[in-house]
């Protein structure tokens, strides 16, 4: 093998009392496609944070090309020719693609030729094999798009290094594909690409050599080919892992919610189904399948233009997401660090938030100890870790922030709970806790519906299985003819 | 080393003693009674504005159009009583549109989703300009005898008006942000209204009501400020918005939303009266104070970020010792 | 379709309804004010454009990046006044490097603004907010309560506001109209040719990716509120020209028709949108209503700030509702944006 591009020779950083990373070492070499893998906090960010300039190391070198670097910025790192994608693209919505591509280079002369611009950055996207129209504005552009227009970005930077961040995790299946082959023209030109993801599939059909870091060290470097997803697994967390938990067979209740003819102009259209008590009903797809869109719909955030909502044999329209509280409905929503919590504010107050009023007297004061009391309840209810719950809710990881989420609508006492990603971006163990407890709310007769884009987990926790593309139902599958493939193939519009 | 250097509240204490003891070095009745009351009566139109200006920028927006708002009331009030209506209608009516202007402002901040800043700028233009139409270049005063007791001596009992005023608005704005139901929305929708609109809080009517509110208080300051000077002209109150949004912002409410105490906003208007009343000592003209008070204003925001880069230097300082030594 | 989406932009067509708009006005005032239509309108209006229209062009800098300047109305009067003062003690100074000494005054205001916000990380609002009252106060407190006076300065520059940069019958430009449509046709290229204004439109579109992508924001900041403080000194100089007696609240209160203008020109609040050419035309129509009203009957001059809060209010809702929608409508052109071949 030649020599690597870029090594990483024992790496240390500390961030406080945690030590991020420790003593870790990593080689990319020209021309392959390196897979990252490890459960969160396992130190792979701060690793990249390292490689592009955003941390400096405690410890250990940095070495490009056989030499020795230090790297103090973004900045620097580019001019090593080390660029990173972000999950979320950094766009300049009001800047043309063209712009896009080239504004953060430093030496295009004191003058801007538009028309020159306009020719390089056709000429890139022609090497990318993209046809993306370089004067159209950047704003709109789909998330692929977007994407597209980082990797030309790097490319027009000469990047010999190109980290990619999850790139996946908000592209449809069809543009992760068009994503590799992207990667894979990138490889034959000899750019080296440190690949992060948390899907295995991913991993191994693009990936040359994975290294699995737990808890901030290095655990093992192997040709991807001798790799399982088993055994990757097992160095990550450590231990083997049992089988998926799965959802306990019961006979469903009355029913509780049934949708028929639900459409939103341009967004989704015509959706039926029903939930009984005590069942969960997955909701399957890729990205921009709209799920999210129907279940705000429900929630009273959107606006449905058409159909019927029916809620314990009553009509009901929800516009706001008060009255969805008051007629029993909660959402936890996909996006925890947005619109879950409130990061700087206490557990306490988090948990009681959307049930506030209960805790005011008549005179419209709160009652602390009471919101106390019912914050400590769900602290062990759903084994929140923390030392109090008076601390603000962004100390904690994401798995106990997710069940500080779930505490939260639990205390409204939903008929209905809509859960949305509810594992996303939680570690292993947090993931079979919060399955636990959508089982146990199922068995005491909650209905549950679950939007989840991890498909193993949508075919072991739900009774019933409603797949959605692009707006449009494609599928309803019970649970016994539900597989992968047949779940699979109608998200991609393969049924006929 | 996370601990704070200082807490906020503990420096503007301390700013305070320092303030106080110059002054008491300076003339000898400073610390009188009737120098300290003056000191509230002078300046009680900015401060009961300032105490509603604080929920509002908790609540992560801002209220430009304070002190228009202030002029348009008080204008009304002159406008109305030239034109010889009975006075405590014309009372009604000025608090009335104080409260229609801040719904004005509410309804495009809260349901037309425009920035606060610009939706109140047009206000400190438009509100200010409604009040020039109903003066046009006059002044107008001639108020009622009893009116004017209430803003020139303002004694009721031997408590004087504006002390009282003061303390009433602190226990409600005290009890409204740390004990209220809507207090705690209030903080929540200034760190994230979306978690707070995911999570059923009817943000919308919040801010509405904090805009109403604004606008109400801001017309009762304007009639006191009317009460006090005895008469009004379409510029009364211009340029309050600066000393009201530097009581709120030296008092450590962060600009940004989400944060700040209510002691901190009443330690720094404790501040800013006896600094004015200091400057004022030592023969210091009106428009050089507000050339301090604009300064006191950069330093509100400007101090707490030296402190925070200070920490954070410190503190890693602090790391690389111990990696030497470790 | 798609080809008028493509050379046709949404913030072209909002260019456009505002010269629209400045029709309608003067179609409006010319039927309700008797002799509108005459040259004297033309050049009052235009008079009154030129000195705002040059401080807007700073203002457009600073706003592009998602800021905003309060303190260019006092940086206005606190140059007009000591540029002045200069003059009356030193009269034999060139017109050249008075222009030059109002531009390094007022650049140096503005450089403070730039510092403070840049490296102090005081919000723009908040910083140009304590400027605003402090240069004011400055201007008040080295003044000594003493007003410049038209005679008291050197005839050229008294004369300077007749000057005809050229004359066509009785309709004339005046050699300062002239002035500053050559700072917006400058400020115009800069924006669009030059690196550093296509950085002030990115770091406005996205401040966290330009800060990563290694823009060099702080330095951009600096220099665009020294920029905007230097312009706002050249005003402060065609101030002093156009009124020759200088008060100390002279040009108070400037800094909400420049927003106003600004916004109504369509150059978006929140940064990465807008022009030069928006600008002006912001400029236009607020002087054209400003100067109008003064002359309206029926209707007191009174009414010109109210009108101006309500105009603001319409162009920033207009903007929000409005363009928006535009937007998606061009967004949703390109559907199909991706195609990768195989």
């Amino acid at each position: 093998m030649t020599e690597p591009i870029l090594e990483m020779r024992g790496i240390s950083k500390r961030f406080g009392t945690t030590q991020a990373l420790a003593d870790v070492s990593l080689a990319l070499y020209p021309g392959e496609i390196h897979a990252l893998l490890g459960e969160n906090g396992a130190g792979k960010s701060t690793l990249i944070k390292v490689m592009t300039g955003i941390h400096r190391p405690d410890q250990g070198e940095v070495w490009l090309n056989g030499r020795s670097i230090t790297i103090n910025n973004p900045l620097e790192a580019q001019r090593h020719g080390i660029a990173a994608i972000h999950q979320e693209p950094m766009i300049f919505p009001d800047l043309n693609v063209a712009e896009n591509i080239f504004i953060g280079h430093g030496n295009r002369g004191s003058i801007v030729r538009w028309r020159q611009m306009y020719r390089e950055a056709a000429d890139i996207l022609a090497r990318l094999d993209v046809k993306l129209d370089v004067r159209s504005s950047a704003r709109g552009l789909t998330l692929a798009a977007q994407q597209v227009v980082e990797i030309a970005k790097a490319l027009s930077l000469d990047v010999r290094v190109l980290i990619m961040d999850e790139p996946t995790a908000s592209l449809s299946a069809h543009e992760v594909d068009q994503l590799f082959k992207l990667a894979k023209t990138l490889k034959a030109n000899g750019v080296s690409i440190l690949f992060i993801s948390h899907r295995m599939e991913e991993v191994f059909s693009i990936a040359d050599r994975v290294t699995v870091l737990r808890d901030g060290r290095f655990v093992s470097t192997h040709p991807a080919s001798e790799v399982t997803p088993e055994s990757a697994i097992r160095d990550m967390v450590g231990r083997h892992m049992d089988d998926f938990f799965a959802k306990t067979d019961k006979e469903p209740g009355d029913l509780l919610l049934s949708v028929r003819g639900l459409s939103k102009d341009n967004v989704f259209h015509d959706i039926n189904f029903d939930v009984r008590a005590g069942e969960v009903v997955g909701f399957a797809g890729l990205v921009g399948s709209r799920r999210t869109d129907v279940a705000l719909a429900l929630f009273g955030i959107e606006t449905a233009d058409a159909g019927s909502v029916t809620l314990n044999g009553q009509p009901v329209t929800i516009r706001t997401p008060q009255q969805a509280v008051k007629l029993g409905l909660a959402y936890v929503t996909e996006d925890r660090r947005q619109l879950g919590l409130t990061m700087p504010m206490s557990i306490t107050t988090n948990i009681t938030l959307p049930t506030l009023h209960q805790y005011a007297n008549r005179f419209g004061l709160v009652q602390q100890r009471a919101e106390r009391q019912t914050a400590e309840t769900f602290q062990q209810r759903l084994s929140i870790r923390t030392p109090d719950v008076d601390r603000p809710a962004g100390t904690l990881s994401g798995g106990n922030q997710q069940k500080v989420v779930l505490s939260k609508w639990l205390n409204t006492q939903p008929r209905l709970l809509i859960l949305d990603e509810p594992t996303r971006g939680i570690d292993v163990g947090a993931k079979a806790e919060v399955h636990q407890i959508i089982d146990e709310l199922a068995q005491q007769g909650m209905g549950i519906i679950m939007i989840s884009s991890d498909l193993p987990e949508v075919l072991a926790m739900s009774d019933r299985i409603v797949v959605m593309r692009e707006g449009r139902q494609m599928a309803t599958l019970n649970r016994s003819e539900a597989t992968q493939e047949r779940v699979m193939a109608a998200a991609m519009g393969q049924t006929k | 080393m996370t601990r704070k250097l200082l807490s906020w509240e503990a420096l503007l204490l301390f700013i305070l003693i320092v303030v106080v003891l110059i002054n008491v070095n300076l003339s000898p009745f400073y610390l009188g009674l009737n120098n300290q009351i003056n000191l509230f009566q002078l300046s009680i139109e900015k401060i009961i504005v300032a105490l509603a200006m604080t929920l509002i920028i908790i609540n992560a927006e801002i209220d430009l159009s304070v002190a228009s708002v202030m002029g348009l009331a008080a204008c009304t009030l002159a406008y109305l009583h030239a034109h010889e209506q009975p006075f405590v209608l014309s009372l009604a009516v000025s608090l009335l549109i104080g409260a229609a202007a801040g719904a004005f402002n509410g309804f495009w901040v809260a349901y037309a989703g425009l920035p606060s800043l610009v939706v109140t700028l047009a206000g400190l233009i438009g509100y200010r300009g409604l009040a020039l139409v109903l003066l046009e270049d006059e002044s107008i005063g001639g108020f009622p005898e009893w009116f004017n007791q209430v803003g020139q001596q303002g004694l009721m009992g031997s408590v004087p008006f504006s002390l009282l005023l003061f303390g009433l608005g602190v226990v409600v704005v005290w009890v409204v942000l740390q004990r209220s139901e809507n207090g705690r929305y209030i903080y929540v929708i200034g760190n994230s209204a979306d978690v707070a609109r995911y999570s059923g809080v009817n943000v919308k009517r919040v801010k509405m009501a904090l805009f109403v509110a604004s606008g109400l208080v801001s017309a009762l300051a304007g009639i006191l400020l009317a009460a006090r000077l005895g008469a009004v002209r379409g510029s009364t109150a211009q340029g309050f918005e600066l000393d009201i949004i530097t009581m709120v912002l030296l008092g450590g409410v962060s600009i940004f939303g989400g944060s700040g105490t209510l002691t901190g906003v009443v330690l720094s208007i404790l501040i800013i009266l006896n600094l004015r009343n200091g400057l004022s000592l030592v023969n210091i003209s009106g428009n050089t104070q507000t050339g301090i008070i604009g300064l006191l204003l950069i330093l509100s925001v400007l101090i707490p970020n030296w402190l925070a880069s200070a920490q954070s230097w410190w503190a890693r300082r602090q790391e690389s010792a111990a990696q030497v030594s470790g | 379709m798609n080809s008028i989406r493509r050379t046709i932009r949404p913030e072209q067509i909002r260019e456009f309804i505002l010269v629209l708009l400045i029709f309608a006005a003067i179609l409006f005032f010319g039927s309700q004010i008797e002799n509108y239509y005459q040259p004297r309108t033309f050049t009052r209006i235009a008079s009154s454009v030129a000195i705002l229209v040059v401080v807007a062009v700073g203002q457009t800098l600073v706003v592009l990046m998602r800021n905003i300047d309060l303190s260019v109305g006092s940086i206005v009067g606190f140059t007009a006044y000591f540029v002045g003062r200069a003059i009356v003690n030193n009269p034999e100074l060139s017109p050249l490097s008075i222009v030059l000494l109002a531009m390094l005054m007022g650049g140096i205001l503005g450089l403070v603004n730039g510092i403070i916000i840049a490296y102090g990380r005081v919000p723009a609002i908040i910083t140009t907010l304590g400027t605003l009252a402090i240069y004011r106060s400055l201007l008040v407190q080295f003044s000594d309560a003493q007003t410049i006076i038209t005679s008291a300065l050197p005839e050229w520059l008294v004369n300077l506001p007749q000057v005809n940069a050229f004359a066509i019958g009785e309709w004339e430009l005046k050699l300062i109209v002239l002035i500053a449509l050559v700072i917006v046709v400058i400020f115009q290229l800069v924006v669009t040719y030059l690196p550093w204004g296509r950085r002030l439109y990115a770091i406005g579109s996205n401040p966290d990716a330009a800060a990563m992508s290694g823009l060099p924001v702080t330095r951009m900041t600096v220099s665009a509120y020294t920029l905007c403080g230097a312009l706002s000194g050249l005003a402060g100089f065609l101030f002093l020209a156009r009124f020759g007696n200088i008060t100390v609240v002279a040009a108070q209160g400037m800094e909400l028709q420049v927003v106003a203008a600004v916004v109504v020109g369509g150059i978006n609040i929140f940064g990465g949108t807008g022009s030069m050419f928006g600008a002006l035309l912001g400029t236009v129509l607020i002087a054209t209503l400003e100067q109008s009203l003064l002359r309206w009957r029926i209707v007191s001059e009174f009414w010109r700030d109210a009108l101006l809060g309500l105009l603001i209010l319409l162009a920033v809702a207009t903007d929000s509702v409005i363009l928006s929608r535009l937007r998606a409508f061009w967004a949703r052109g390109g559907v199909e944006q991706v195609q990768i071949e195989n």
